[in-house]
């Protein structure tokens, strides 16, 4: 893989990227939507111990996540219709728009945590100088971990100029509408950070 | 032997003003450490929600990652709630605590 990122007036662009980065970033939508229990359960967690309150908030709370988590792939599920092929390369390009970066973020995030519970992951499988035995299946869900945390780093540019939620209306965060900052070529250059 | 009309309302002003005046105990918001989600996001998310600063967000996401486990923010129900979903939104794994009396 010879990613690379760059920035445009108001957004970002991606390129270099191979058939397996398209599927992995076509298949988004899909793990994020994936009705599968183990990904059912980490993306819409238990929240309170007690019965009780835990049913009023899955009565109420959760509705509110699932259509968050809807309307946040229809802007993914837009901006990947715009993948475009190189000309004479084999390889492709997508160009990310400001206010599509937290739509992006959050749903990266979702289809991360997707691969690793649907692949039965452990925090040892992350661990670089460790002696874990992988299937074939795993190693390339890690494969597609990674990938799809450097397009968050990249997306995550320069965190000073981070708008707050404090300054939107409504009570979830809606996903759009935020400016990312952007300076004249926070490119994408290295190792992926640790997970916390 | 009946008490008089007075009585009863200074008996009855006196429960409402103990009734208000007990102290509400606050909901502790929680997040739990994952192994999977990035320790800049975790950051960022906790900028964007709380509006805190990068280092207090920065030193919360350490604590997460470190202890497993950290409370982010405590307070009434209602807002305690409003920032768990918010949190959820970006899924970062959150539950709410009463806090111990």
């Amino acid at each position: 893989m010879n990613m690379w990122a760059a920035r445009a007036d108001d957004g970002y662009v991606l390129g270099g990227l191979t058939k397996q980065c398209v599927d992995t970033l076509r298949g988004v939508p899909m793990l994020v939507e994936s009705n599968d229990s183990r990904v059912r359960e980490r993306l819409l967690p238990d929240t309170y111990d007690g019965a009780e309150d835990e049913e009023q908030w899955r009565e109420h709370a959760t509705p509110e996540l699932e259509r968050l988590f809807m309307s946040r792939l229809q802007i993914v599920r837009k901006d990947l219709a715009s993948l475009r092929q190189i000309e004479d390369a084999d390889s492709w390009a997508i160009y990310l728009p400001d206010t599509h970066v937290n739509a992006w973020l959050a749903s990266l995030n979702a289809a991360r945590l997707s691969l690793y519970a649907l692949n039965d992951l452990e925090p040892k499988h992350f661990e670089r100088d460790g002696d874990v035995k992988c299937t074939q299946k795993q190693m390339e869900a890690l494969w597609r971990i990674q990938f799809l945390a450097e397009i968050q780093c990249v997306l995550m540019g320069d965190i000073d100029d981070l708008e707050t939620d404090e300054d939107e209306d409504d009570g979830v965060d809606s996903g759009e509408g935020e400016a990312e900052a952007g300076g004249d070529d926070p490119l994408y250059d290295g190792p992926i950070p640790p997970v916390s | 032997m009946t008490r008089s009309p007075r009585a009863a309302t200074q008996e009855k002003t006196k429960t409402e003003t103990r009734t208000q005046t007990a102290p509400a105990r606050p909901w502790n918001v929680i997040v739990h450490d994952d192994p999977v989600t990035l320790m800049g996001y975790v950051t960022r998310v906790f900028m964007q929600v709380f509006g805190y600063a990068e280092a207090k967000a920065r030193k919360l996401m350490l604590e997460v990652h470190r202890e497993g486990r950290s409370l982010v923010w405590s307070g009434g129900r209602e807002q305690a709630e409003v920032y768990t979903q918010k949190l959820q939104a970006h899924h970062l794994l959150t539950t709410l605590e009463q806090a111990d009396a």
